[in-house]
Order: C-alpha cells, then structure tokens, then sequence
C-alpha cells in the first residue's frame, strides 16, 4: 500500500449549485480527515470595473452578477442610488418592487429545493449519481418534477408580466418602477396562486417526511454554532424587502436589533484568503476567530420573532420548537427554513397583487445626483445582500463595496464541509461516492450563488483527486 | 419636370436630377443601412454601410453622398455589399466597449439594430478595449466614449441645427475621438447650450440623460428633420 501520510482528495467540480467551486478534503498521517476547504475558483472583479461608470447604471450592471438572483441586485442597487439622491420611492412603484423580489424568492427557492437538492432527499443519497438530478425525478416522480418546475416559472412570472422580461428585467429604477402593472397581469398572477401554494405544502411535506425518517442524520448534520444576521420588519417579522438588520448570537440573545443597514460597517468586517476567491466576513465586534455569522433562510427565519402571514407562521413555529426557543443551528434545517420562506412568499405576493394600489401608474419618483454616497440593502434568496457605493461629484463611481450573501456564510460553509468530511470518512482510502455527495451536499444547503453563469444540475462529472503530500497522484475516480 | 433614367437592382426608375441614391432608395422603399446618415443634416459617408455598386466604377461608393446619375445603373444588394456590411459592423464592435447587456440603450440602439439586421453572432476580429473615459462632467447629461461609433451626428446637429458647435473631432484612426470645445470636460463647455440635440441625434447609448435607467431612454432623432422643416417654413 502506498504510503498514506498527507494527501488531499478534491471534489471538482462542486454539481448541483450555482456556480463553480472546488472542495479538497485535505487527510492526515491515518487516513482521516484533518481540514476541507471550500474554493471559489472563478473571478469576476465586479467592484473594479465598475468604477468610473455612472451611479445608475448599477442597478442594470450588478444584477448581471448573476442570473438567479438579479432582482436583489437590482433592488439593493436602486436603494444605493435613492440614496444617492435623496428621494424615496412611489408608493405602487415600492410595491411592485417587492412583489418582484418576492417572485424572485419563490423561483430561487423552488430552483434550490426542487432541481437541486430534491433528488438526494426522494432518491436518496447513495442513489446512481447519473440519475439523482431533476432528470432523474422527472422519470421517477414526473408530478413533483412538473410542480417545481412550474413553481419556478410562477416566482419568473412575476417579473415577465410585470417588466416582459423573466430574467435580468429591465425598469426597476430609481424612485420605483419604470412599468406598472395591468389589471389582466394581475389577475393572470393571481389565478396561479392557488396552485403555488400547494406545491410550497408538498415541498413541505417531503423534507418533514425525509426529517422524520432520518432524524440522527438531520439532528447531526453540521451543527456548530454559529451567530446569525438578518432582515427584520417593525415588529420583529421576517422581512425580505425592506427593514432594519437584527444579529443574535448563538444562544438567540439579541446582540443588534433595529440596525440600520447603513450602518453595516460598523458591524462587519472582510478578511481575504489565499486558497478562495471569496473574502470571509465577520461579526466585526467579535473579532475573525469568533465572529462567524450565517445568513439566508435560515438565518432569517432564527432571528425573526414572527412570519408576516398566516399559514407561514404556523410552520414556522414548527420550526421554532425544533431549536426549543434556541436559534436552529443544524445546516440541514437550511431546507425547511427556505420552504417556509417560500410559502410565506406566495402567501404575501397574494396580498400584494389584492392590494388595489398595485395596478396604479404611481409608480416613480425621480431625482439627481445629490449626494457622494448610497448603500443600499436587501434580502437575496441566500441572504443579506449590501450595495455600497462613493462617487464623485458628477455622479460617477470612485468605488464600490458589494458584500453578497455566499460571501457571508463563506466561513460557515468551510466549517460544516469540514465537520461533515470528519463524520462521514473515516478513512481516506475507501471514500464511497455516496460519502462524497453528503459533503457536496452541506454546500447545497446553503444554496450558494457563486456569481453563476451556469447552473450545474448534476450532468458534470465529479472528479476525485488523492495526492499525497508531494503533490503525486496516489488515485483518481471520476464519478 | 426633368427626370433621368437610372437602374437599381435590375429596376428601371425615373427619378429627379441633383437626388442622392440613397434619397431616391428610401423614396422607393430599396433597404440601405445606414449609421451616420440623419434626416436634417448634412451627409459625410463616414460609416460607410450604405456602400452601393455602380457599374462602370470600380470601387464602391457611399449612396449618402454620391448623386444619381443619368442610366446609372446601382445595384444594392450584391454579396460583396453584404461582406463589407458585416466586416463594417463587426469593427464598429471591436473598436470600442460595447455591452448591450448593460447599456442604457439596449433595445433602442441603432447599432444593436444593426447588429441585428446583418446576422452578427460573432465578431472575427480582435477587440481593442480602448481606455475610455466617461464625461460624466455636464450637469444633465453623460458623454460615454466606450459607445460612441464616430458617425459625428452630435458634431454635425450642433453645428448645423444649434449652431453651437460644441462638438468637434480630434486625432485620427483608432485614436479619433469627439471632443467637446477644445477637449474641455463637457461641463466646462463655454459654447454648449445644454439643448440636448445631441443625444437625440446619437444613434447607441454614447450620449444620455444623467437620471435615466436602462428602459427609459427615449431619443428623438426624427425631431432634427422636423425643426430644419419648421425653420425652413419660417424663412
């Protein structure tokens, strides 16, 4: 047998998320896994090249991050530059900006649960990995394949009956919306809210039957504690849109509530590494080693005190019984959490779209160049998303800070990959696919967004690579 | 009155002396591409995309600026006018930093039209990615030198229709560049009158409004034929 001592076995590429991303799973002197590192392979330098352009071309540059969640890029940008000039926008225009985002949620989320991680939760996740995609729950569930893909479509409706485009939709603008939306729109957006609904339910019902079936495996997948940030409305609920920033701590004590999102630099700080392309934040009043903080569904839904409408509050106390008053910190709970939020999403589309307000044309205010700084924030579908921009004094762009949600969860990512490796190989000589896919699979609860351009679904193969300490290829399985 | 006998595409026509032929191909509904034509200023041919064939004459010759003449005989639509369309197109996109995507003229760009119009799905040759700078400097108004295609309409409309003549060009080759007075930041300009015929003539997302979004932008550029007539009335 060869000699054992320090080899590495990286998984590249990363399949089923939003990106492109390497993990290497970095073994010891026996075989067991010493550390694993998450890395961000690609490099997109969106804050340089965008200096020296105009403050309002942002919110059309930045959504081109990504093509799942541009809404929130869009929205967080258009709140930098409202600042920028010192207005506030139109009231259906707000409206209508919010029943985008919601949309945008509900096609992210539906995109995370049903294309991506459903096959490993209905076909298990030993199953044939040449099957267990969205492919291989079309042949073997064809309805559930069909709902989700239709709940995808309903959450892009949104955009496409409202600006005509489903996808990097023009007419979010300083001061509200450039395009209002029609009567027909609106009762074609609200025929289909029945059907979205159930489909949310039947999402529900398959993580909470796959949660009671493999209750040691959920109650022990990645499990350290981590401190949380998130969205909050007036009242303590759970917000996506628009409202003050809330951090709690791993016991659920609040440490921040009320935040204003402008203040968000005095609260959190970025420190860069040398194998990832990703910076690492931190909750800056507790310093790098101590100030590991999530966002997204999860986040959200631990720091919330309540869900905005009814149906989601129920499940959401449901949720809350599981951490018995405590934040949920099992990464797994990731899933159910976004389930939640998706429901509550369709649930509050339903009011916005009956709220007579929404058809009207009061839809833009506008404004000029005022003032030398914007920061603008929103809540993506991964999580807290912030817009920072300087320029000068013409309006053109000195700098730009964007601190995105996978960013933000960055260092937890690297933590829970690293606890699932050491709970799942044991010995780094006999690694089953099977083992594998649960380490790929911590990454996909977090449905990270790598600034994606392609979505991998599973039909890119998974390359394993052994290499001792020397760098020489001991072994090499492609999946 | 006088006409003369001319043949574009096989098709004989009688047309009036002193017309150019890309005037008597719009009168006819004859497809000619243009750039850096517009109705109410002078021509220059600078674009080069109207390039028609005439018999007898070697090299072709821009229809904006050469006058029809008796048993002319034109023709429109060969291959090799299609070549240099696409070869011209596909320059005006390597020669400077155009990103459709992101521009605030997507969808209401003469040059993504045109784009469009000859099937460009590939450009062959290499991109220059000139260093450009955005004159952001004018109070209302924004200059972006990465989308400007030297067709010169801003130049000529404040010229000949302001009378202003804020905009001039400088250098020559890939260096050329509109500039405004003598290379002043635009928001220094002592001759410009802020009338904002220039971003109705420009023709891609080079010259825009300051407060405006992707989707808003609404330019004009028929507006200029239509004051050189009301004025023309007044005389």
């Amino acid at each position: 047998m060869a000699s054992i001592e320090k080899r590495k076995i990286i998984i590249s590429p990363v399949t089923r998320i939003e990106g492109h991303a390497r993990i290497t799973i970095q073994l010891d002197e026996t075989g067991a896994v010493d550390e694993a590192l998450f890395h961000v392979n690609e490099f997109r330098g969106f804050e340089k090249f965008c200096e020296g352009r105009m403050y309002t071309e942002m919110p059309t540059i930045t959504p081109r991050i990504c093509g799942i969640c541009p809404i929130s890029h869009s929205i967080a940008s258009v709140k930098a530059c409202e600042m920028i000039q010192g207005i506030k926008p139109a009231y259906t225009g707000n409206l209508l900006r919010r029943l985008i985002q919601l949309g945008q949620n509900i096609s992210s989320h539906a995109l995370s649960f049903f294309h991506l991680s459903s096959p490993d939760f209905l076909l298990g996740y030993d199953s044939d990995p040449a099957s267990r995609n969205i492919i291989g729950i079309a042949n073997q569930f064809p309805d559930i394949a069909l709902r989700g893909i239709r709940l995808r479509k309903f959450g892009q409706e949104i955009s496409e009956r409202i600006t005509g485009k489903k996808i990097h939709i023009m007419g979010i603008a300083p001061g509200g919306m450039a395009m209002p939306l029609t009567a027909e729109n609106r009762k074609a957006l609200l025929d289909w809210i029945p059907e979205a609904k159930e489909t949310v339910r039947i999402g529900l019902e398959i993580i909470k039957k796959f949660h009671r079936e493999n209750e040691a495996m959920v109650k022990s997948f990645a499990t350290s504690p981590t401190l949380y940030l998130g969205m909050i409305g007036e009242n303590g609920e759970q917000e996506l849109y628009d409202g003050n920033l809330r951090f709690i701590d791993t016991d659920g004590t609040i440490l921040q509530d009320q935040l204003d999102p402008k203040r968000y630099l005095e609260f959190i700080a970025e420190r860069s590494v040398n194998w990832s392309y990703l910076k690492y934040p931190y909750y800056k009043p507790f310093g790098f080693d101590k100030g590991f903080y999530r966002v997204g569904p999860l986040a959200r839904l631990n720091v919330a005190s309540k869900m905005k409408t009814p149906e989601a509050q129920e499940e959401f106390l449901l949720f809350k019984a599981i951490g018995n008053g405590k934040p949920v910190h099992g990464t797994f709970y990731f899933h159910y959490a976004r389930l939640i939020e998706a429901l509550c999403s369709v649930e509050e589309a339903e009011m916005l779209l009956n709220n007579p307000a929404i058809t009207s044309t009061d839809i833009q205010t506008h404004g000029r160049w005022n003032y030398n700084e914007g920061i603008g924030c929103a809540e993506a579908p991964r999580g807290t998303l912030f817009h920072h921009y300087i320029t000068d004094d013409t309006g053109k762009l000195k700098n730009v800070n964007l601190l995105i949600a996978t960013g933000q969860n960055n260092p937890s990512m690297n933590r829970s990959i690293t606890e699932v490796a050491k709970q799942y190989i044991h010995d780094g000589t006999k690694v089953s696919e099977g083992m594998l896919n649960r380490v790929e699979s911590t990454i996909r609860c977090y449905d990270p967004c790598l600034s994606c351009s392609t979505h991998a679904i599973g039909q890119m193969p998974m390359e394993i690579d052994i290499i001792d300490k020397d760098g020489k290829l001991v072994d090499h399985v492609i999946r | 009155m006088t006409t003369i006998t001319i043949h574009i595409n096989e098709k004989e026509y009688q047309v009036a002396p002193g017309k150019t032929i890309l005037e008597v191909c719009r009168e006819n509904d004859i497809e000619i591409l243009t750039m850096c034509h517009l109705k109410g200023i002078m021509d220059v041919g600078a674009c080069r995309l109207c390039l028609v064939e005439i018999e007898g004459v070697n090299r072709l010759l821009s229809a904006c600026t050469t006058k029809v003449g008796a048993n002319m005989i034109i023709r429109t639509d060969t291959e090799r006018i299609k070549r240099y369309q696409r070869i011209t197109t596909e320059l005006f996109f390597a020669e400077r930093n155009h990103v459709c995507s992101v521009c605030v003229a997507n969808g209401k760009c003469e040059l993504q039209q045109l784009g469009y119009k000859v099937g460009l799905d590939h450009i062959r040759y290499p991109f220059l990615y000139p260093q450009c700078e955005v004159d952001s400097s004018h109070p209302w108004y924004v200059m972006d030198h990465n989308r400007c295609i030297m067709c010169t309409r801003c130049v000529r409309v404040c010229n000949e229709v302001e009378g202003a003549h804020n905009w001039d060009v400088m250098n020559r080759g890939y260096q050329v560049r509109v500039i405004s007075d003598f290379n002043t930041p635009w928001g220094e300009s002592i001759t410009c009158t802020s009338c904002g015929k220039c971003l109705h003539a420009c023709p891609t997302g080079a010259i825009w409004p300051k407060a405006i979004v992707q989707g808003q932008l609404n330019k004009k550029p028929e507006i200029i034929e239509e004051l050189m007539e009301k004025r023309a009335m007044k005389l």
